[in-house]
């Protein structure tokens, strides 16, 4: 178990939950000593992060007997977001309890097999999650390529794969999945090897049903978990939408694993609204039941008109509504005040984001009200920036209106010392 | 001054819980049978209540007794504190004296399983002149022997460890929510599983189901080895005392070992009468038959009037 101390302004975003309250911690003296012996203190909080990034602290009381006499398990949750899946929770705690455990010199291996008599669940409960039945990916138009998976804790990640060397990792945003980079992948995987994951709720990954399930930092976790799981390398990240917002801060998470950033109408904020024209969409988006997915591809498509069966192809992945938890979601997500969850993490990518110098390119539409304003932000906040690259008359989806004519740019910019 | 019982419950324990004050605390109990007649305690253990004693109940009113059956504080419905402090051996045994005084028992019989062997010996031992029977089934009351059950990592130890406890006892409410369904060996109902556990539902309402394993005294300076001992020091006193084992020696908590032992330190008792077909909670697995052979014991051993 690793011990860290969390900057105070971090605690001060989150909610306490206690989650274990152990009364009688001397009841055992020597694992009280144990504990307090690792710990290193007899009263007062340490705090660790989990597997699935949760903050938890466990706090101890001494009543003057010469060790700890009491003690607390507290989880620390978004103040304003709903309390993280069951499973997470008790995954994360048998975690704890496995090191206490060995701490006491209680054989973990009993513990586990305890857990596991008792039935305890540490993965999605039956029914919570949602998988699209492939045939309603029949016959997509341009978009040939075979899907693998990956298991991510618990769900299916799919993801698309082309061509060798160095990884081009592409990542989709709102609410679309890799059907949207079809027209850069033939291209871009001539000199690199493409891979396309379709984020957890979209595309071919499974679909927890449940809002809880979806947060910024689950987002993350998946993502990060994912390029851990293929181990990439020397990444190249392309990303648009939400894509920036989740790979930005994982770019500055773990910046070591990235060598050159493609940022398309994305951004990652640090609590304060991108905009009017997002507001609105946010606005709508939380008051529908069911998002009409092709015709909203289809209205945002500028330069070209999206056929009947492409626009379907945006739509495949979700057969009924309940399969759009994400996509629902996805836009309260945005952290538009400082003290939304996410913003402190955000800041915190940003400040690492600032020092990094690897060479970006920023393909921008200009005719998308959504994420119009970050173009300033981003180019701002790297230090090796290319040159502007306008597409001019494209919208939001700009890989729609001119994937050929982006990926050209990036072979080219790709191919220049920087 | 207690929880209304729900209306499901009634078909299975029709009986009225009553309640009186002990200790600060109150606890709740079933008193059914003539005011007059000889009172029968019938004591639970963890993590049950008075409904383990259902079968019992109308079998003894119909013969002649007076049927009792408190829930430990703790438990059932009588108040579930959250300080560990008030759970202790000599917490429950103080208590059960006070329902004692307070009901004015005399001449009565302590039916204990469980932590009921303990509890209600370690009462009764301090109201003897008011005691006229015991009858023990699948208990203990003596230090320095300890069975496999208790003394393995696997599960018990383990479940009651510091804060690993908590995981599993309270977060998960293993024992409280699966015990006595778990170790039926007659096929238990979902509606009387629920009977057990319905007591719980109240969220950090289970200390007892915590300090009640942390009390197993297993060596010299554990919580609850001062008591016993000092229960198994007077058992003698009780060698006058018409004693009878019922067990069921297929419960791996209390196997026959632990008769053979109360054998010894009680030499005055009959049996161990053995029920097959029976694990832990022989009550519930075997309630009928229990109950005639604890009335054929009652009408043979004491048969002058109070």
């Amino acid at each position: 178990m690793k011990f860290i101390t969390p900057s105070s302004e971090e605690l001060s975003y989150l909610r306490a939950d206690p989650l274990l309250w152990e009364q009688e911690l001397d009841v055992w003296p020597q694992a009280a000593e144990a504990i307090e012996k690792t710990v290193g203190i007899r009263a007062g909080r340490v705090y660790w992060r989990s597997e699935h990034d949760h903050l938890y602290a466990l706090e101890l009381a001494d009543q003057g007997r010469g060790r700890p006499s009491m003690a607390m398990v507290l989880g620390h949750w978004d103040r304003y977001e709903p309390r993280p899946p069951e499973h997470e929770i008790d995954a994360d705690l048998l975690d704890f309890i496995l090191w206490i455990a060995e701490v006491c010199g209680l054989d973990p291996d009993d513990v586990s097999r305890v857990a596991k008599f008792a039935g305890i669940r540490l993965t999605w409960p039956e029914g919570s999650v949602l998988r699209t039945p492939e045939d309603c990916f029949a016959n997509l138009p341009g978009f040939p390529f075979e899907p693998h998976y990956v298991e991510i804790e618990g769900l299916r990640l799919a993801y698309i794969e082309q061509g060798q060397g160095d990884p081009i990792l592409m990542l989709h945003g709102e609410p679309t999945w890799g059907y949207l980079y079809r027209h850069m992948i033939p291209p871009l995987a001539e000199i690199g090897r493409v891979i396309v994951p379709d984020l957890i709720g979209f595309g071919r990954s499974d679909k927890p049903v449940n809002d809880n399930a979806y947060s910024y930092k689950s987002h993350v976790r998946w993502v990060r978990k994912f390029i851990a799981a293929l181990n990439l390398k020397q990444i190249t990240l392309i990303c648009q939408d939400w894509g920036g917002a989740i790979g930005l801060r994982i770019l500055g998470q773990v910046p070591e694993r990235f060598q050159r950033l493609v940022a398309m109408n994305t951004g990652i904020g640090g609590g304060f609204s991108p905009g009017e024209g997002f507001m609105r969409w946010r606005y709508f988006s939380q008051r529908v039941k069911e998002l009409d997915i092709p015709s909203l591809m289809r209205n945002a498509v500028l330069r070209r008109k999206l056929s009947d069966e492409e626009a379907a192809a945006f739509g495949a992945p979700f057969p009924e509504g309940s399969f759009q938890t994400a996509a629902l979601v996805f836009p309260r997500l945005v952290p538009i005040r400082p003290d939304h969850p996410g913003a402190y993490d955000n800041r915190v990518a940003i400040e690492k984001l600032k020092t990094l110098d690897l060479p970006v390119l920023l393909p921008w539409a200009d005719k998308d009200p959504i994420t119009g304003p970050w173009e300033a932000f981003l180019r701002k906040l790297f230090k090796n920036v290319a040159p502007p690259l306008t597409i001019r008359g494209a919208g939001h989806f700009l890989q729609e209106d001119a994937g050929e004519e982006i990926a050209e740019n990036i072979r080219r910019w790709m191919s220049e010392p920087h | 001054m207690l929880k209304p019982k729900p209306e499901w419950l009634k078909n299975l324990f029709p009986w009225e819980q009553k309640a009186l004050k002990v200790n600060g605390r109150t606890m709740a109990y079933i008193d059914e049978g003539n005011a007059a007649a000889r009172p029968i305690l019938l004591l639970s253990g963890n993590p049950t209540w008075g409904f383990l004693y259902r079968d019992f109940i109308r079998p003894l009113i119909d013969e002649g007794f007076r049927a009792i059956a408190p829930d430990w504080v703790g438990c059932g419905y009588s108040d579930h504190p959250r300080v560990d402090g008030s759970l202790t051996l000599a917490h429950h045994i103080a208590d059960l004296v006070s329902l004692i005084d307070q009901l004015k028992l005399q001449g009565f019989v302590v039916v204990g399983q469980d932590w009921g062997g303990p509890q209600g010996v370690g009462a009764a031992l301090q109201r003897l002149e008011k005691l006229s029977g015991l009858v023990l089934m699948n208990t203990w009351l003596f230090t320095g022997y300890v069975g496999p059950f208790h003394s393995s990592p696997r599960p018990w130890t383990t479940w009651h460890a510091p804060l690993i406890g908590q995981f599993f006892m309270k977060r998960h409410k293993v024992l409280s929510q699966h015990g006595p369904s778990v170790t039926s060996r007659r096929g238990i109902t979902g509606e009387e599983a629920r009977a057990y556990h319905h007591v719980f539902d109240e969220p950090d309402s289970d200390h007892v189901v915590l300090t009640w394993p942390r009390t197993i005294p297993m060596r010299q300076g554990d919580r609850g080895w001062a008591d016993m001992l000092a229960i198994e020091r007077r058992l003698p006193e009780l060698a006058k005392v018409p004693t009878l084992l019922l067990w069921a020696p297929e419960d791996n908590v209390f196997p026959i070992e632990y008769a053979n032992r109360l054998k010894e330190l009680l030499p005055q008792a009959q049996g161990p009468i053995l029920f097959e077909k029976a694990a832990h909670f022989l009550q519930d697995d075997r309630g009928p038959d229990l109950a005639r052979a604890t009335i054929k014991f009652l009408k043979d051993t004491l048969k002058e009037a109070l």
